[in-house]
């Protein structure tokens, strides 16, 4: 069964459409013994590369490809990287993108796809001042 | 931000699937934001003093 509505295909579809630039998703996970997310999280990812031709999937087994895995920092799974014309945007995703973080997923997913951060420019400017490291963690929960 | 600058990593954690994090982090209500493992931003607040917080910490 669908996990998207065919309401939810639409407006994410009409969404989709802004892209300007190809967008992959790594999608880090197991396939024996894995967590029962990463079950979802593959549905809802299939369900979103069929609402836009600028969006590919690459499947990546945390397991075997250790080595992949932690070139992208990923130390758990599920996971999502999200790549913009092949190149890393440093963003991550882990767990299940269902509810409301699906919507954070797809505002990424715009953000990597398009021209601009969305940020204004005082913020552009601070952040260009920016030298060293900085690793954000943002905790979310589905509802 | 992350995309705006080549320094910084953004990753949104499921706290309901990371517990252990989620504890270690004490998170009690979302979202909330760490940084560089230590600094903590709560709620959703607004753009310019998310920026702030991060860069000026």
């Amino acid at each position: 069964m669908a996990l998207l509505s065919e309401q939810d295909r639409q407006a994410v579809r009409t969404r989709l459409a802004e892209l300007t630039h190809r967008v992959t998703l790594l999608f880090f996970t197991q396939t024996i013994g894995g967590p029962e997310t990463g079950h979802i999280t593959k549905q809802i990812l299939s369900e979103l590369a069929e609402l836009s031709d600028k969006i590919t999937i690459e499947e990546v087994n945390f397991i075997l490809d250790q080595d992949r895995a932690a070139s992208y920092g990923v130390d758990k799974i599920p996971a999502i990287a999200v790549l913009k014309n092949g190149e890393d945007t440093r963003i991550r995703f882990f767990g299940a993108p269902s509810g409301y973080e699906f919507m954070s997923l797809i505002e990424a997913i715009l953000l990597a796809g398009g021209d601009d951060s969305g940020l204004k420019l005082e913020s552009k400017e601070l952040l260009a001042t920016v030298t060293t490291p900085i690793d954000l963690q943002v905790f979310v929960t589905p509802t | 931000m992350a995309l705006q600058s080549p320094h910084i990593r953004a990753a949104c954690v499921e706290a309901t699937e990371f517990m252990d994090l989620t504890r270690k982090y004490r998170v009690t209500g979302v979202p909330k934001t760490i940084v560089n493992g230590t600094g903590e931003i709560l709620g959703a607040v607004p753009e310019d003093m998310f920026v702030r917080s991060v860069v000026n910490g």
